[in-house]
């Protein structure tokens, strides 16, 4: 008899035990997450110097040793931000549901790949079973900004609907990365040739035209659209557009209709700036 | 009652003839019912002549065994009753605390919800907790670094990536690389499979391109994450359409299983051998299988869709067969 009193005492205080467990977590999960400090607070805090002897006499850790955890995390956090490409700038989480074996997050998450910037919100649950914890991601949404783009909207909304997060930022880097190229490579050529390469559409359009200025009815159109399919994979798409004055059109001059075509094969022999580079000699020959 | 009386009168009347008394003889005195003791000394008196020794010793050994008996019981009945009272005054104490949290996290949430504005306590927070607080959010958003696929830490010699896989919106293994980047780069130590193509990726791109080297490898990684995945739930889910067990290579490329499919209350045994030729894809590029018409149609899907996709159509292709009017 008196052993089964003690059992149920001893249930109960285990039981307990884990209640104010998981409160406690509860209660610094919700300070975490309605405080917010300011750049300025967190500069000072760094600064600051305080009676650390009496902190490690408490058993806390010394400030002196938090200011160095600090920046070591931040460090690792600033090179990851190069080295990706993926810049987060906002994040705010809020923990839903926890339980002993179960914790519901809501994320939200804003940032840039590059020059393409996103905002995202999903929910991520961890649940603890025998050997590890599993993390599934739920309710994914995700705006971009260049959204309006029908291959990037299929690709998003395909994302969506798997919750696929992780493919999402693979692709979305692989994407930026031609997107940054693109751009970079157009700079390059306006740079270098500003009387003979004009950009319609600026630096982030998907062509860019060059002329002769002393021949302004001829003009070539370089097209470099950047695809990415349902499934995430980047395919750039080159091609050239012609224009010439309607006369020039009637002689068919093979060399304006073959244009295209050879462009293609300039392509695939000698790669996007070597091609580009020789239309550039091409158009700003005095001919 | 009685038991616990009964003890402590046995610890105070033991031996009361022998020792104690004075000008008492055995067999007079105080005895409790439960005590028999001066009876007994008084029969073996009577019976062996009263002085032979080891009748009595053999009567002093049983007596002392009695009573150190009594005093164990006495002492664990006190030690039962102590743990009992230390037991009851902790759930008291975690009550009490847990109550007071309670209370503490309500007053938080009602706070939350009346909004009343985003600043913590009216008094100014140490820089302790300032710090503290800027911890974990940093560490919160290289958490979620760890969900975009690449993650990791500068470490003294160079870096330690850590490649995370998905399939779809589950995540699944994380793999280790420790690289060193002086004077060249070149990996320490890593936690890649062996049947992943590692030395050969880290000869063709490590050197010259770091990022592209992760990005293909995390292709191959993933790829396989997501073949052993398909395998894993084609088992749990679907163990009544396979029959015996799956079979597949350490690197997920090769799968070779008996499946049968329901079709108008018979069922049809089939064979595959499904083979990944691509190392970067979840999805065969060859899946022969044998038998009827059927094989070729579900040849094609397997080369289409996902692997437990793929059954979830046959079961519902079946299921609606068999339901049609």
């Amino acid at each position: 008899m008196d052993n089964s009193i003690c059992q149920a005492y001893e249930d109960k205080i285990q039981s307990l035990e884990e209640e104010i467990k998981l409160l406690t977590e509860k209660y610094e999960d919700n300070q975490q997450e309605s405080t917010f400090f300011s750049d300025e607070e967190i500069l000072m805090s760094k600064k600051s110097f305080q009676r650390e002897f009496w902190r490690e006499s408490q058993g806390c850790e010394s400030l002196s040793d938090l200011k160095a955890q600090l920046e070591s995390l931040e460090t690792d956090l600033s090179f990851l931000m190069k080295f990706t490409g993926i810049q987060f700038t906002s994040h705010s989480k809020k923990t839903v549901e926890k339980t002993r074996n179960r914790a519901v997050q809501k994320h939200r998450l804003s940032g840039n790949c590059h020059s393409l910037s996103f905002h995202l919100e999903f929910q991520l649950l961890e649940m603890q079973n025998k050997e590890n914890v599993s993390v599934v991601v739920n309710d994914l949404s995700i705006t971009m900004e260049s959204g309006e783009e029908s291959d990037v909207s299929k690709f998003v909304s395909s994302i969506e609907e798997h919750g696929n997060l992780l493919a999402f930022f693979r692709s979305l880097s692989s994407y930026a990365e031609w997107c940054e190229h693109r751009r970079c490579t157009f700079l390059h050529f306006k740079a270098k040739y500003p009387d003979v390469v004009t950009l319609p559409e600026g630096l982030l359009g998907d062509y860019i035209i060059l002329r002769n200025s002393k021949h302004s009815g001829f003009e070539l159109l370089v097209v470099w659209k950047i695809h990415i399919d349902e499934e995430g994979r980047t395919t750039p798409l080159l091609d050239l557009l012609t224009k010439v004055p309607e006369q020039v059109l009637e002689w068919k001059n093979p060399a304006i209709e073959n244009a295209p075509a050879g462009f293609r094969s300039m392509l695939l022999l000698f790669g996007i700036e070597a091609a580009i580079e020789n239309l550039i000699k091409v158009v700003s020959l005095e001919k | 009652q009685e038991e616990e009386e009964g003890p402590l009168r046995k610890k105070s009347s033991c031996f009361p003839h022998i020792a104690t008394s004075q000008g008492m003889e055995p067999g007079q005195g105080e005895l409790t019912p439960a005590f028999s003791l001066a009876g007994e000394w008084q029969g073996k008196m009577e019976e062996g002549k009263a002085y032979s020794p080891h009748g009595v010793f053999a009567h002093l050994e049983m007596l002392e065994a009695r009573a150190h008996e009594a005093d164990l019981k006495e002492e664990e009945a006190t030690q039962q009753e102590e743990k009992l009272a230390r037991l009851k005054a902790r759930v008291q104490e975690l009550t009490l605390q847990r109550d007071e949290l309670q209370a503490k996290v309500d007053l938080q949430q009602k706070r939350q919800l009346e909004k009343e504005g985003v600043a913590s306590d009216p008094a100014q927070p140490s820089a302790q907790a300032v710090l503290e607080w800027k911890i974990k959010r940093v560490k919160a958003m290289l958490q979620v670094f760890s969900l975009t696929g690449i993650s990791g830490k500068l470490t003294k010699q160079g870096v330690c990536f850590c490649i995370s896989t998905a399939y779809e919106g589950t995540y699944l293994d994380s793999y280790y690389l420790d690289l060193l980047t002086k004077p060249e780069v070149r990996i320490l130590r890593h936690s890649i499979p062996i049947f992943i193509p590692l030395e050969q990726l880290a000869k063709k791109y490590l050197q010259t391109d770091i990022r592209r080297f992760l990005s293909v490898l995390s292709n191959h990684l993933n790829a396989y994450a997501a073949r052993k995945y398909q395998a894993d739930q084609l088992q749990e889910h679907f163990s009544d359409q396979i029959e015996g067990t799956l079979q597949t290579n350490s690197l997920c490329n090769l799968l070779v299983f008996n499946y049968n499919v329901p079709n108008k209350s018979k069922t049809f045994p089939f064979n595959v051998r499904l083979l990944y030729g691509d190392l970067c894809s979840s999805i065969p590029t060859k899946a022969p299988a044998s038998l009827a018409e059927m094989a070729a149609a579900h040849s094609d899907l397997f080369c289409h869709v996902a692997l437990h996709k793929a059954f979830r159509s046959f079961r519902n292709a079946g299921e609606s067969v068999a339901g049609a009017p």
